[in-house]
Order: structure tokens, then C-alpha cells, then sequence
């Protein structure tokens, strides 16, 4: 069984198409969504998803109109999971309470913020359990055992399974190859119990096909973003014939990574 | 009681845990807020920071290239003419800017690009604003003979063309940096990518004191090289400073000229207010306020001057402390930053490019919160006329940054007796602001200079 968490930037192009490049995710198969709030400085980000965050703030994202594309598509997509991406400045900005309240109310199950780590995060993680959110951390391969250790057994004492495993160092976007060492990492990881999202740099279907073995979901993201980006430049008509376009691109591509032609 | 840090070598407190219990915070500020791929790197670099630097050896090396290499002992000069002029204390000037390579960047620089070389990195690479960063780490690493590459955002790099070209000479590659608002920040922003990206071989000397721990100690560490010769100097003409005043980007000059002042004896650690450190947070709940004037000898008032730009309003001026700066986390550190209500990162302005930065080292921020650090800013016209003023009253040419301390200076001069003891840092010296200040000043003239040189480059093709 292949799983996809498709990732998007909120409000990139615009809030509209944003929408659509969802529906064309869920529809292509995508079984998780991964709702990017843009921030100004994404540290964590390659190229294609920074540009698309420097466009959707530049097109005026707010956060009032992320949890609102959040509740619409929690409420048209019940069975889909959302997991909301940011950064901790956001999260921060006007409290984490806050933040997860919204969150909450907009039908999020669970948040990723690379920048909170589970040992400096301020109490969010405590505060997204108290709300019953899942909050994921992410794990990379040249993490140190008695830190990963340690993180599991907070995980454990929440009875919180899901993480976030990226499959090498660096940045999104660049091409990963998978080896040996990650499957074994991989396997050693859901051994424990844990469930796995795993990505970087995923952006065909022998991978998501070699990965699914051992994970909850394949993380798909700048792939995407790329296909959206490619999609949006030869976009014409009227605002709906856009939408109808990109959406039927975006599905044409998820629904590729699952079932290959 | 702390022990006082003599001025040709660092006391292993002044490298390793200082005023929190909990390593790389101030108060609630500094902290570690990271992606985890940079987790490892930065545990690696700060064991490499607390072993290597208190080293004999390390020290040694160190303090030998102080004076060799970057022609420490920096002068701290009387500026006689602009006391007899205005009255008031009496104005001395460290001249930071003597240093090699025309500013203080280059005591951080040379201490961190030594630790590089120990630890057995195989390349560098930095970020640079104004370029004064990236001259001094490239200098460096022509020095030490390690590849160097250096980001810059495409911004800076138009207005600090000469620093660029300087760069190259020095042997780095420098990298245009086209994300975000093409400046300081977003050059950080390609760093610390790069950084994640090579973790393994790579050594990222930050210029200020900022970001993730072990920065903002790392930087202090290095750059209070200013601070201890100052207060020897002084010592040594019998004077007890009244006031230090320093121009504030990053802050990495500010707290090194004032890092012998900054706690008053008998201050330990264990004793920062930890109250909203632990709890839910939020840029509006987190309490700092402990006051340091409890103690019954503070030490002299210590003066940060931020950019005030063309004034007040979003996007005008560098102002966190005096303006309308917000508790946040950016960066991997936690500080006060120019925010807008969704936690975005505002637009900066400041005519000098090393203050044109929307967040301020967490230590600075800390102190300030707790009053032991006051802010005030100097505008972009107030520093072009303090460096106009100090060239032809005292001979000594600022750069526009330190300018922005010369002009908080001049300000606050009469306000003091002329028993007390101003002392203000020129952490950098002007030469590399002529394309700035040439067309502020001298606009006409230096056109008709400019058409020529075009002209006279034409012809020669």
C-alpha cells in the first residue's frame, strides 16, 4: 500500500490556486496533506519552496487566511489528515496557545516545526498534547543515539508515534539517493514502534515505492511545488479555468507517483 | 566573586558558562532553536569552543596573531578638540578600525577561523551585510590557507561593490544570495543551508553575536579582545570610564567593548530570572525584567546606539530595542526582532549596511530588558554628519555604523562634567563608504568623477 503526504505552500501562487493544487492532491491519492504556512526566512527550505513562500507573502498570506484554507479543506476532506508546517516565529508570534488553538479549531491532527526542537520548544510540545495535536518531530540520519533515545522516550510517555524522518542532511529539494542505510535506518526506526514520514528529495515513484515498506507516508514537497510552478506558467482563461487546470495537473502527478503509467 | 579576565588572555570564564544556568540562554534569550541537522554540527562546535579556545596553545597562537596579523593593541585616542568644543565629559575614541582590514570583524574572524583549522575543517564559510565580515573571514582564510566561500545577499552586493572585489582578491568566492529581501539576513539564511548541507567538512564563521548557541558566547568571547585592551588603557592613564557607547547591529562590537562592564561583581549564575522561560510562550508573555541596578555598583553606563534610518514606520530604520522590536525566535535564537503581527520578518533600513539587520544579539537584548544596557538610535543623517564632524575636528574617519555611536556621542557629551570619561567604540573606519558617503555629501563632483572613470574605461577597451 503506497501512501502520499503531499506538501503545498499556502497561498502559493495565489490562496485560490493553492485550494485547487490541494483538491488535485487529494484527488490524485495523496492520503496525508502537508499545509506550508509561508515564512520570510526558511531556513530549513531549498529554492523552489522558498520562492513560493517569498510569492505567497508577497500575494499577502496571513495566517487568518491559512487556517481558514485549513478549515475548508479539513471540512471538504474529513478522511484526509492535515499536518500544518511552519516556523517557530510564527508559532511564537502572538503565543503558542494561540497557534494551536487555531490549529485546532481548523482540524489540523498534527504540526511540523523543524525549528522547535523536542529539547528547546518552549512548551509546545506539552501544549499540542494537551489539544490532542499531534506535534512531529523530525529526525535525521546523523542524529546521535542517546538524543534519539531520549526523544523516543518522551514520544513514548505521550504515546506519540508519529515522526518526521528526513532521509539526509542538507536542505529540501535536492535529489536524494536512496541507499541501503536508509532502509535500515528506516526499519530500525518503525521497529520502535514509531510512524514514520519520511522524505527529502523524493520525487518518483520507484522511491516512493522502494520506501513505502516502512513508512506511514512518503513526504512529497518540492517536487510538487515544482509541478505546481511549471503548471501556473502556462495557466489560461478565466480564474476558474486556472483552478481547473492546476488541479488536474497536480492529480495527473500525485496519482503518477502512486500508480505509474 | 567573578574574576576579572586580564586583557592578553581569556579566563575559562569568559568562555564558558556564564549568566544562565542553562547553557546558551540569557534570561529567556539565546538558546538553540534549530533545525535538527544543525543539532550535531552545533554540539560539535561548542565542546571544539569550551576545550580548544581556554587552551595554552590555542590562546598562544591567538594573541601572537593579535599583534602580527591584525596590529593589536588598536590606539584609544583623547578627541581633545571635540571636548574643548562641546564641553561636557571628556570624549576618548577606541579606533576598532585600526585593525586589520579596517574593522573589529576581524578579531572574531581570525579567533574562529583558528578554532576551524584546529578542529580540521576543510572549508569555510560565511555570510556577510556590508562586507566587512566577509573581507575579514576572506583574509583570514588567505591567511590560514583554507577555501573560503562567502554569501552575500544581491542587495549588498550592488551597494558594497568594493568589498566584494576585495573578497575576490583575498582568494574567496563570493556568493550572490537571491532569496528574501536579498540582504544580511537571507545571506544568513544560504549559510546556515549550506552549513546543513555539509555539515561534516565545513566550519560557518557567523560575524555577529547571534544565532543558534554557541554564537553568541563564541563571538562575545572573541570580540572582548576591544573591551579588555580599553579598560587596561584606561587603567593605565589612571581614568575610570563613566559611559561606553557602541553602535548596534548584531551587536558584535557593542559586546565586546562592553563585555568587562557587563555584570556587576558578585553576579553569578543562577541567579537570571527564569520566570516565562519554561512556560507556554508567546512574544508577549515572556518576562525579563529583573533589575541589575539592585546591585549597589553597577560599573559605567553602557550606551547601544541602533539604526534609526529615515525614522520611525515599518521598514525605515533598524530599531529593536529602541523601536518597536518583538520578542522572537528567528535565526535559531531567540531575541527581539522586527516582527509584524504574524511573525514575518519586517524590511530594515539603515544607511550603513552592517546595521541593517532586523534582529539584535540575545545577550544585548537580555541586558537591555533588564537595564542594565540603554538603546538609543542616531539616524542615517545624524551618522553621515558625526563622521563628517570627527574627520574634520579630530582627523579620525569613522565608518557609518560606528558613526551611528559617534553621533549618540556627540549628542550626549554635554550632558556629562568634565570629570567623567566617555569612551566610544569606532569599531570600523570609513575608507569603504565612499561610494555612500561621496553621493550624500558631494553628489555634483563625484558624478562628473564617475562619468569620467566610465569614460576613461572606455577607451581603453
Amino acid at each position: 500500500m503506497k501512501k502520499l503526504m503531499c506538501h503545498l505552500v499556502a497561498g502559493y501562487p495565489t490562496m485560490e490556486l493553492s485550494y485547487q493544487a490541494a483538491m488535485g492532491m487529494v484527488e490524485g491519492g495523496a492520503s496525508y496533506l502537508e499545509v506550508q504556512f509561508p515564512f520570510s526566512d526558511p531556513t530549513a527550505d531549498g529554492p523552489r519552496i522558498q520562492e513560493a513562500c517569498v510569492q505567497a507573502l508577497e500575494g499577502g498570506f496571513t495566517l487568518q487566511e491559512g487556517f481558514q484554507m485549513v478549515r475548508n479543506l479539513s471540512k471538504t476532506y474529513p478522511e484526509v489528515p492535515i499536518f500544518l508546517m511552519s516556523y517557530a516565529s510564527l508559532v511564537f508570534r502572538r503565543g503558542i496557545s494561540w497557534f494551536l488553538d487555531q490549529a485546532k479549531e481548523a482540524g489540523v491532527k498534527g504540526l511540523i516545526v523543524p525549528d522547535l526542537p523536542f529539547d528547546q520548544d518552549e512548551g509546545y510540545y506539552e501544549a499540542a498534547w494537551e489539544r490532542g495535536l499531534h506535534p512531529v518531530s523530525v529526525i535525521v540520519p546523523t542524529m546521535e543515539a542517546n538524543r534519539l533515545h531520549q526523544l523516543q522516550k518522551l514520544l513514548e510517555s505521550h504515546g506519540e508515534e508519529f515522526v518526521y524522518v528526513a532521509l539526509r542532511t542538507g536542505i529540501t529539494g535536492d535529489p536524494t539517493n536512496l541507499s541501503d542505510e536508509n532502509l535500515t535506518f528506516l526499519r530500525s526506526l518503525k521497529a520502535r514502534g514509531l510512524k514514520l514520514l519520511a522524505g527529502f528529495g523524493i520525487s518518483t515513484s520507484a522511491q516512493v515505492e522502494a520506501l513505502s515498506p516502512y513508512v506511514e507516508a512518503v513526504v512529497v514537497g518540492s517536487y510538487l511545488v515544482g509541478i505546481i510552478r511549471d503548471a501556473i506558467s502556462t495557466l489560461k482563461g478565466s480564474n476558474l479555468e486556472r483552478g481547473v487546470s492546476l488541479k488536474r495537473a497536480v492529480n495527473r502527478a500525485v496519482s503518477t507517483l502512486i500508480q505509474p503509467d | 566573586m567573578r574574576v576579572q579576565p586580564s586583557a592578553d588572555r581569556l579566563s575559562k570564564q569568559e568562555v564558558g558558562e556564564r549568566q544562565s544556568p542553562l547553557r546558551g540562554f540569557f534570561g529567556s534569550f539565546g538558546g538553540r532553536y534549530v533545525a535538527e541537522v544543525l543539532r550535531k554540527p552545533l554540539d560539535e562546535l561548542e565542546q571544539a569552543f569550551l576545550s580548544i579556545v581556554p587552551s595554552k596553545e590555542f590562546q598562544a597562537e591567538y594573541q601572537e596573531k593579535l599583534k602580527s596579523f591584525v596590529g593589536r593593541p588598536t590606539p584609544l585616542y583623547y578627541a581633545e578638540n571635540t571636548t574643548r568644543r562641546l564641553g561636557g565629559g571628556r570624549l576618548y575614541i577606541k579606533l576598532e578600525g585600526l585593525a586589520a582590514t579596517g574593522a573589529h570583524k576581524i578579531n572574531n574572524a581570525l579567533g574562529q577561523g583558528l578554532l576551524a583549522r584546529r578542529m580540521g575543517k576543510k572549508r569555510v564559510i560565511a555570510e556577510t551585510g556590508a562586507g566587512q565580515h566577509g573581507v575579514a573571514v576572506a583574509a583570514v582564510c588567505a591567511h590560514l590557507g583554507i577555501p573560503c566561500r562567502v554569501y552575500m545577499g544581491e542587495v549588498d552586493m550592488m551597494r558594497q561593490k568594493p568589498n566584494v572585489f576585495w573578497m575576490e582578491r583575498y582568494g574567496a568566492e563570493v556568493v550572490g544570495v537571491s532569496s528574501g529581501s536579498r540582504t544580511l539576513k537571507d545571506a544568513v539564511n544560504e549559510a546556515l543551508r549550506d552549513w546543513a548541507s555539509h555539515p561534516d567538512d565545513t566550519f560557518y564563521i557567523l560575524g555577529s553575536a547571534l544565532g543558534p548557541a554557541p554564537y553568541p558566547d563564541m563571538v562575545r568571547t572573541f570580540q572582548s579582545i576591544i573591551g579588555r585592551e580599553t579598560k587596561e588603557q584606561l587603567a593605565a592613564l589612571g581614568l575610570e570610564p563613566t559611559a561606553l557607547i557602541a553602535c548596534v547591529g548584531g551587536g558584535s562590537n557593542a559586546i565586546g567593548f562592553f563585555s568587562p562592564y557587563l555584570y556587576p561583581e558578585g553576579w553569578q549564575a543562577g541567579q537570571v530570572e527564569k520566570s516565562g522561560q519554561r512556560a507556554v510562550g508567546s512574544s508577549d508573555t515572556v518576562n525579563t525584567q529583573r533589575h541589575l541596578s539592585a546591585f549597589p555598583s553597577i560599573g559605567p553606563r553602557l550606551i547601544g546606539v541602533e539604526a534609526g534610518g529615515r525614522g520611525p514606520g515599518k521598514g525605515q530604520h533598524a530599531a529593536r530595542m529602541s523601536g518597536e522590536g518583538k520578542v522572537g525566535i528567528v535565526q535559531g535564537y531567540k531575541s527581539r526582532f522586527l516582527l509584524d503581527e504574524d511573525g514575518q520578518v519586517l524590511p530594515t533600513h539603515s544607511v550603513s549596511a552592517g546595521l541593517d539587520y532586523p534582529g539584535i544579539g540575545p545577550e544585548l537584548a537580555y541586558l537591555g530588558d533588564m537595564g542594565r544596557i540603554e538603546f538609543t538610535t542616531a539616524t542615517d543623517k545624524e551618522a553621515i554628519e558625526a563622521m563628517d564632524f570627527f574627520a574634520r575636528t579630530e582627523g579620525i574617519l569613522f565608518a557609518l555604523e560606528s558613526a551611528h555611536g559617534g553621533a549618540a556621542a556627540l549628542r550626549l557629551l554635554p550632558s556629562f562634567s568634565n570629570e567623567d570619561v566617555v569612551v566610544v567604540n569606532m569599531s570600523g573606519r570609513g575608507d569603504k563608504d565612499l561610494f555612500i558617503t561621496a553621493r550624500e555629501l558631494d553628489r555634483e563632483r563625484w558624478k562628473e568623477f564617475l562619468q569620467r572613470e566610465v569614460a576613461s574605461l572606455g577607451d581603453s577597451l
